[in-house]
């Protein structure tokens, strides 16, 4: 064994000697670019990952949204058939909220969450690499039904029998991203090979697949969060010390862990509906369409919470820092933070007022959601006294946050607009109701997205992105998403409903729908700008300091781009904006006498995260590939299974690892510092 | 840098705020679908509330609004900042200010919240004091002037009764109270007849998937969803041709599940409910509508289409007893009116309920088109096909395309189509 050798301390963990496990296997830790990325359980280089992704699918759900808006430009338009827009309207609210928003989220959890509470990693480093591979498997399964659609289209499949025998040929999902029952679902009896009839083809099966695996690795990456933030605070980092973003980075993984349940079990529901006849959502069997609803908006609320916290814990961030000043009514936005969370669970049925949920219910779920204002109220009033009084500084993560709050408030306007049920009526499937939540979603969750890729892109990469076309960009965004969404208000309240692919002339919404086009093309050239000017920053941009904004909480105290231990010493915190303090307050920050010359320990990388996941794409592609008929899938299904066992079984045998690094002998300029400290703690 | 910044932003954003209220014209605000021009009471009710949150969010808005941008510039960062001290403090916030904003918000709540628990109630189900003069005794005669029953004696107490039945991609509507049901083989597809200024019940009903029903001008939407008895009820106080729309997704051609909504003086009513129990008049014999109904019957329309009087074996499809007095066509997507005539009425009456009569040429173009290109986006040539409906199940023997049932597509000649939309051109 060559466990001692790789626990001496190595400047550079190239030079580590090989290490073998009882059953001969090598931890991969001694590998360089590409295998490293493959291999990697860094939380740093995860977190890119998830952003890199997540950027790729924010530019595939872009290009949907455009084709979109191409079809509706004008009247009576051809440039999609029904059922394409359909599959792209699907496509298109799928990929923002599950391969876009969720998984920039994350990105921003994996990398700041251990900077900002002290830590050298999270919780699980391979449970976390774990997350990304699975990620990324239920997001190839998604689009790859495309392929599958391109492919019939292109009459690839026409000779093969089980193409004949294919009822519905629609291969991409095109039942919305709620995919309602019965539409997804099966109606009629089931024969005897418990085969009912569908309303729709493999799209819906791809769907339902996808999402279960997407759900995986949110659930995975949440108890890891938890974990870490529960757990791996570093010394005086009490929880009423934890940077806001770390806070909502908490409240979030809570909700997934709490909502996601819910649309597993709706979804196996489904599938057992779909492939084995059960009645679930079958209403000619005595199943009830309207449980499936209820099921998907008690995840379904929540998600826009989930989706919408991580971006207002940002703006919790960047309004201090240029400010000047320290957050207004820190507790009170914890708490708000903490409440939206809570009530997000007790307003689901606001989405279905018109299911004829009966007057009592929906008096409560209408009362239930005008409460949910308050907090989130609470939240604009409190960043509205974090600049109040400040020296606000314009830089461009300022101005999109500046943004934000003005598109985040419209769409919360919009919101309370809704919770007046009998005027709800009106609005629901409108696009009354699309203008709402691309308000909420996107003036409020990419603006805030974007403002934290500006903010924390200088320490990702230890460079700065070029200031004049972040703002061009920035103005592109604003504009053209008020000139895309701010008609939808109207469209709605003249009757245009959603999910329909075109329309007459004559119902007086040519105009707008052709303004809204031109905004949707300026908005997506803007977003396009943004993530331009953001890689070619990543990898060319100009250096800059470890802390260009005056930062105030710990990362910025690290240098940039950050060492692969984060922390050299650990920091002692004594009090909020630990870094701030510790520049110009009389709070000095202090570090444990821990790494220096035995070094410090780092998880070894791992391949069996990246196999489990595979066995998930092979298990995603498998069941509609099953669905479709096609020869031998089912014995897909089955390796897919055995592919993820195998890699779980495998992470499990392949012994603990770990290295030691060396750190740079006197990081903090101050060995004597931390023993001082060390005593005066 | 930001004053100037400032500058090019509102030099920019001006002209497009000024370009916005220029849209806010009458004739926006009144168009087809509009929620904005009510007329009937729920739809009024429902556009009060509206109004109540529009006026609410205005003034929060500016008062919000104003704050933000007040505190953006007040307290921007000036020259020689930089060598003043940080302020360092912990931010406890005023708690004062927050109880205050707090209970400041829950009053503003209140404010929607109570015209919001009474319109629920008011919406649900036909209010008490629309029933004395709603109840059919009291505006249409029980026995009519033919002396014939206009409706059982049991239901004189009641209001007008519409079962609306939806179906992949048109809804179906039938009276009960007035005989005009799927048992009696007379019902209503596609276009809604209902007497000015008196309250209607709507009970809503679905075949297949879930849909909803909404004529904004006079009522929010409902669904209608499988296995379940969804109620609404409804009154329109102008005469007129409304406008309405499936507003829950319901598959391929979603988008063309349109309906009509026809409200006739009471008076009036009682006339178009005895002329849908009409039968349809026989074609004259050798006539090219003669010729259009043989192949009516050998290629199968039959089967799912009721012709009053002639065709009694089929309901799964529209009934066409009167499909030639119908303003639309194919789930009133095609319309069977002189579009050009028709927008000069609108704008001349200012008013988009004014409807021209049915033009001959227009619906018969109309049959052949939707006739001769139905069929299906995935067809048994496993090919997308441009339909006028894509999806829809015209031309299938079999009711539902089950699985494994073999389906196959009806073909017409140019020459069939013609005879057959001659024959269907008889059927006023």
């Amino acid at each position: 064994m060559s466990h001692d050798s790789h626990h001496a301390p190595v400047a550079d963990k190239m030079e580590l000697a090989p290490e073998r496990s009882d059953l001969g296997l090598f931890r991969p830790d001694r590998t360089r670019g590409f295998f490293d990325w493959l291999t990697t359980v860094d939380h740093k280089k995860i977190g890119i990952m998830y952003g890199a992704f997540a950027m790729l699918f924010f530019l595939v759900g872009g290009v949907e949204a455009l084709a979109i808006r191409t079809q509706l430009a004008r009247p009576d338009n051809d440039f999609v058939t029904a059922r394409m827009y359909n599959q792209l309207f699907t496509m298109h609210g799928t990929t923002m909220i599950f391969l876009g928003v969720m998984p920039l989220s994350a990105a921003f959890f994996n990398f700041l969450v251990p900077l900002q509470i002290g830590a050298r990693d999270v919780a699980f480093p391979r449970l976390n690499a774990f997350s990304l591979w699975t990620f990324v498997a239920g997001a190839m399964v998604l689009n790859g039904s495309w392929l599958f659609e391109f492919a019939h289209l292109a009459g690839w499949f026409d000779n093969f029998a089980w193409h004949k025998a294919l009822v519905y040929t629609d291969f991409v999902p095109a039942n919305g991203w709620f995919s309602y029952a019965p539409l997804s679902g099966t109606f009629g009896q089931a024969n005897a090979a418990l085969q009912a009839p569908r309303f729709t083809g493999v799209g819906t099966d791809f769907w339902i697949i996808g999402i279960q695996i997407l759900g995986i690795a949110s659930l995975a990456a949440s108890f890891n969060f938890i974990c870490t933030i529960v757990n791996m605070r570093a010394k005086g980092m009490t929880m009423m010390r934890l940077p806001v973003f770390t806070w909502m980075a908490l409240v979030t993984s809570i909700l997934i862990i709490l909502a996601f349940p819910a649309i597993t079990v709706a979804l196996i529901e489904l599938m057992f509906d779909r492939q084995f006849g059960a009645n679930f959502f079958n209403p000619s069997a005595g199943g009830q369409p309207v449980l499936w609803q209820h099921l998907f908006w008690i995840f379904g609320h929540p998600e826009v919470y989930i989706l919408v916290l991580p971006a207002m814990g940002i703006i919790s961030e960047i309004l201090p820092t240029f400010s000047g000043k320290a957050l207004f009514g820190y507790p009170i936005i914890v708490f708000s933070g903490a409440v939206i969370g809570f009530l997000g669970f007790a307003v689901w049925s606001h989405h279905m007022f018109t299911t004829g949920l009966g007057p009592i219910p929906t008096a409560a779920f209408a009362l239930l959601t005008m409460a949910i204002a308050v907090p989130t109220g609470v939240k604009i009033f409190n960043w509205l006294g974090t600049i109040w009084g400040g020296r606000i500084r314009f830089t461009p993560p300022m101005v999109l946050a500046l943004g934000f709050i003005w598109m985040f408030m419209c769409g919360g306007f919009s919101g309370v607009m809704h919770s007046a049920a009998p005027a709800d009526a009106q609005q629901q499937d409108s696009y009354f109701v699309i203008a709402h939540f691309h308000y909420v979603l996107l003036g409020g969750v990419l603006l805030g997205l974007m403002a934290g890729l500006y903010f924390w892109f200088p320490k990702i990469f230890g460079r700065m992105p070029n200031a004049g076309i972040a703002y061009l960009a920035t103005g592109m965004v604003i504009l053209g998403f008020n000139l895309a969404f701010g008609p939808m208000h109207y469209l709605g309240l003249a009757g245009q409903p959603r999910r329909t692919h075109t329309y007459h002339a004559g119902n007086g919404w040519e105009t707008w729908n052709y303004v809204a086009t031109i905004g949707a093309f300026i908005l997506g050239l803007g977003v396009f700008l943004a993530f331009v000017n953001l890689v070619y920053t990543a990898f060319k941009g100009v250096k800059c300091a470890s802390d260009p904004w005056n930062g105030r909480t710990l990362e910025w105290s690290l240098p940039s781009p950050v060492p692969e231990y984060n922390f050299a010493r650990s920091p002692i915190i004594a009090t909020r904006d630990a870094f701030f303090e510790h520049k110009h307050g009389v709070h000095k920050l202090a570090y444990e006498n821990d790494g220096g010359e035995a070094g410090v320990h780092m998880p070894s990388q791992s391949w069996f995260p990246l196999l489990a996941g595979t066995g998930f794409l092979i298990i995603g592609f498998g069941m509609p590939m099953m669905a479709m008929g096609m020869p031998h899938a089912g014995w897909m299904v089955v390796s897919g299974l055995g592919v993820m066992f195998l890699g779980i079984w495998l992470w499990a045998l392949e012994g603990p690892g770990g290295y030691m690094l060396k750190t740079p002998d006197d990081p903090h300029g101050a060995a004597a510092q931390a023993k001082a400290a060390a005593s005066a703690y | 840098m930001f004053s100037r910044l400032f500058q090019r932003v509102a030099l920019f954003v001006a002209p497009f705020c000024l370009f916005l209220l220029s849209g806010c014209s009458k004739e926006e605000l009144t168009v087809r679908q509009s929620t904005l021009d009510p007329k009937g009471p729920v739809a009024q009710m429902q556009y009060d509330v509206f109004m109540d949150t529009v006026w609410l969010v205005v003034v929060l808005f500016v008062l919000v609004g104003g704050l933000l941008v007040y505190a953006v510039i007040k307290f921007r960062a000036r020259p020689g900042d930089e060598n003043k001290p940080a302020i360092v403090e912990e931010g406890h916030g005023n708690p004062l200010i927050e109880i205050g904003l707090i209970t400041a918000s829950i009053g503003a709540l209140v404010f929607i919240a109570i015209p919001t628990l009474s319109a629920i109630w008011y919406t649900h189900d036909v209010p008490d004091e629309a029933v004395p003069t709603s109840k059919l005794s009291a505006w249409y005669p029980r026995v009519g002037a033919d002396g014939k029953e206009n409706y059982p004696k049991s239901v004189e107490e009641e209001v007008l009764i519409v079962d609306v039945i939806g179906k992949q991609w048109w809804f179906r509507f039938e009276y009960p109270q007035l005989g005009l049901t799927s048992d009696a083989k007379h019902t209503v597809p596609n276009e809604l007849v209902i007497p000015r200024g008196k309250a209607v019940r709507i009970n809503l009903r679905s075949e297949d998937v879930i849909h909803s029903f909404w004529i904004p001008k006079i009522a929010g939407k409902v669904d209608l969803m499988p296995g379940r008895k969804n109620i609404m009820w409804i009154q329109a106080d102008q005469v007129g041709h409304y406008y309405g729309q499936c507003a829950e997704f319901c598959g391929d051609s979603h988008a063309y599940m349109l309906f009509r909504v026809e409200v006739v003086e009471p008076a009036a009513f009682d006339a178009w409910v005895k002329a849908q129990k009409a039968p349809a008049p026989e074609p004259t014999p050798g006539s090219k509508a003669a010729k259009g109904k043989e192949i009516f019957a050998a290629k199968t329309c039959a089967m799912c289409h009721n012709v009053g009087g002639q065709f009694g074996a089929g309901m799964f499809g529209p009934d066409l007893t009167h499909v030639a007095s119908r303003k639309s066509l194919a789930g009133a997507w095609l319309d069977n009116r002189d579009p050009v005539a028709q927008r000069a009425l609108e704008k001349k009456e200012q008013n988009t309920e004014a409807s021209v009569a049915v033009d001959p040429a227009i619906l018969k173009a109309n049959l052949i088109k939707w006739i001769g290109s139905s069929g299906t986006s995935h067809g048994a040539d496993g090919k997308l096909s441009k339909d006028v409906k894509p999806g829809n199940r015209m031309h299938y023997y079999a009711m539902f395309n089950v699985v494994g049932l073999n389906i196959s597509k009806q073909q017409f000649t140019a020459e069939e189509l013609d005879y057959l939309a001659e024959y269907l051109l008889t059927l006023k």
